[in-house]
């Protein structure tokens, strides 16, 4: 795995608030993207799943 | 979805991009500024205006006619603060501003119903009625989806909790803290072990009941994000979580607050009762300031029994429950790594997650707190009661309510009903399972075990 490959750094990680609060309809109704506890969490496309940012898998890719 | 593999990275876990340390800042800044004019023998009291009781409809719109430069001056000042703060989590003033607008406006309206003599009579509770009014407009599509940048629910409630802190001592966080750490823990543990294994007994995947019970034992939605993250959880399950927690969570701000009245619990044990048994911050601060106006309207009760139901609430679930997230997270993890079917990604726990997930507004809370109870302990009881009471404590008090206000009408104003995941039977009977057990046992806490605490809250 290329060091540093984690979620944070991979296209298919979606950690923008308004996309994550788009992709689970009703977390802002008593929760927020924005919130400490979502810390830097977001969805993987890839995968389909919920993932810490410092999540790594094989199918990394760069942002462009 | 946008196309997220276009999608260009944004520092959002950035503090100045957190609502927590907004909260927190402009929480304790309002605080500051109160403590200061209080010292040049002046106050905030001015600006922190709220409706006064009202019989007949001559005396509210008097009143109105008397005060507006008063509501228009705090409207720019909540309107600068407000717009400020989501400025910076990237939302555009051209929908914030119109949605505050509508947020303040109708908020007046609603403050304005409560305090009608006969409100009471016809259970007109601001926040139950707010909820009403949000959920009716949403539902309908009467407002632009756009003005939801404005109806920030989160936000709101946090900055309401940091001046919530400038109204309690911290010597009553101290007495009352052990208990609502004792008998939160206790509702936790259980109330997740009872959802996690009826899910896992009706074959539910175990990323999926751990996400569950998260959301019904620690936080509510926040706690199931925090999880479905830490264990690796499918967007859709996680998407379901979030459905069957607000539409529960919703449930039990109506149903909470009268079925404590039914039972005529005291101010303080009715909400440590709610505090165990609801699931989110907000919802469950709407069913408490609810549960107080009731029990203060009791026959020969104090006014000040109000603040009682909301000061035992905030003990038991902001203290009690919310600041484990981390931990909870942590442990969830390592099982989910050890135990577990691989998902063939890696998604190792980390102890610093502790701190990175700790709902930050917790610690504006606990300053405000401090800060208020060296003010008194320098000034002397009869002192304070008699100066710093009014003039600095009221208009905090007066701000939280409004704070808080908008939080409440921005849960019905957010909560489109089309819109949430679609959820099987099986995750919505095993949160079931986990609701009636946790009602029960919050039940039993709050009254036979530490009935004596929460009733004593305050006196």
């Amino acid at each position: 795995m290329t060091a540093g490959a984690t979620c944070a750094t991979c296209r298919h990680f979606e950690d923008r608030p308004a996309e994550i609060e788009r992709g689970l309809p009703g977390l802002a109704v008593l929760s927020s993207a924005h919130g400490a506890g979502r810390a830097s969490d977001g969805l993987c496309v890839r995968h389909d799943r919920y993932l810490r940012s410092s999540a790594a898998c094989e199918g990394w890719a760069a942002r462009t | 979805m946008s196309d997220a593999t276009a999608a260009i990275s944004t520092p959002s876990a950035a503090w100045w991009r957190k609502e927590d340390w907004w909260a927190v800042i402009l929480g304790l800044g309002l605080i500051a500024v109160a403590y200061g004019l209080f010292l040049n023998h002046t106050s905030l009291t001015w600006l922190a205006v709220t409706p006064a009781k009202w019989t007949t409809f001559a005396q509210i719109a008097q009143d109105f006619a008397a005060k507006w430069p008063r509501y228009l001056a705090q409207f720019v000042l909540w309107l600068a603060l407000v717009s400020g703060a989501l400025s910076s989590f990237g939302y555009r003033l051209r929908n914030t501003v119109p949605a505050f607008i509508f947020l303040y406006v109708v908020s007046i309206l609603i403050f304005a119903l409560g305090q009608w003599a006969q409100a009471v009579k016809f259970n007109l509770e601001p926040p139950l009625v707010a909820l009403v009014v949000g959920l009716i407009l949403a539902n309908l599509n009467v407002l632009p989806r756009a003005l939801d940048d404005g109806f920030r629910v989160e936000f709101y409630i946090k900055l309401g909790v940091v001046l919530l802190g400038a109204t309690l001592p911290f010597t009553l966080i101290l007495w009352a803290g052990p208990v609502a750490l004792l008998q939160a823990g206790v509702i936790s543990l259980v109330t997740f072990g009872v959802i996690f294994a009826v899910a896992r007994a009706l074959g539910v995947e175990p990323r999926f009941a751990a996400t569950l019970g998260a959301g019904g034992a620690v936080c509510g939605v926040s706690a199931a994000i925090a999880i479905a993250a830490a264990v690796g959880a499918r967007k859709q399950d996680a998407a379901a979580v979030v459905s069957i927690v607000v539409l529960w969570a919703i449930v039990m701000i109506f149903v909470l607050p009268f079925a404590a009245a039914g039972l005529h619990l005291a101010s303080g044990v009715g909400g440590a009762w709610i505090g165990s048994s609801e699931f989110a911050d907000a919802a469950g601060l709407a069913a408490a300031q609810a549960y107080g106006a009731i029990a203060a309207k009791a026959p020969g009760a104090l006014p000040a029994i109000a603040d009682q139901s909301v000061a035992a609430f905030t003990l038991m679930k902001v203290v009690g429950r919310d600041i484990w997230v981390g931990v909870w997270a942590i442990v969830l993890s390592i099982i989910a790594a050890s135990r577990w079917e691989t998902t063939g990604i890696e998604n190792k726990a980390s102890v610093s997650e502790i701190w990175r997930r700790f709902p930050k507004f917790v610690i504006g809370f606990l300053i405000a707190s401090i800060a208020i109870t060296l003010i008194a302990q320098g000034l002397g009881h009869t002192a304070f009661s008699k100066t710093a009471d009014p003039g600095l404590v009221a208009p905090i008090k007066a701000l939280r309510t409004w704070a808080f206000a908008f939080g409440f009408l921005s849960i019905g104003l957010t909560t489109r009903l089309a819109d949430f995941a679609t959820v099987g039977a099986k995750p919505v009977i095993a949160f079931s399972a986990g609701v009636v057990v946790n009602v029960i046992l919050g039940l039993v806490l709050s009254t036979l075990v530490f009935g004596a605490y929460w009733s004593k809250l305050g006196q």
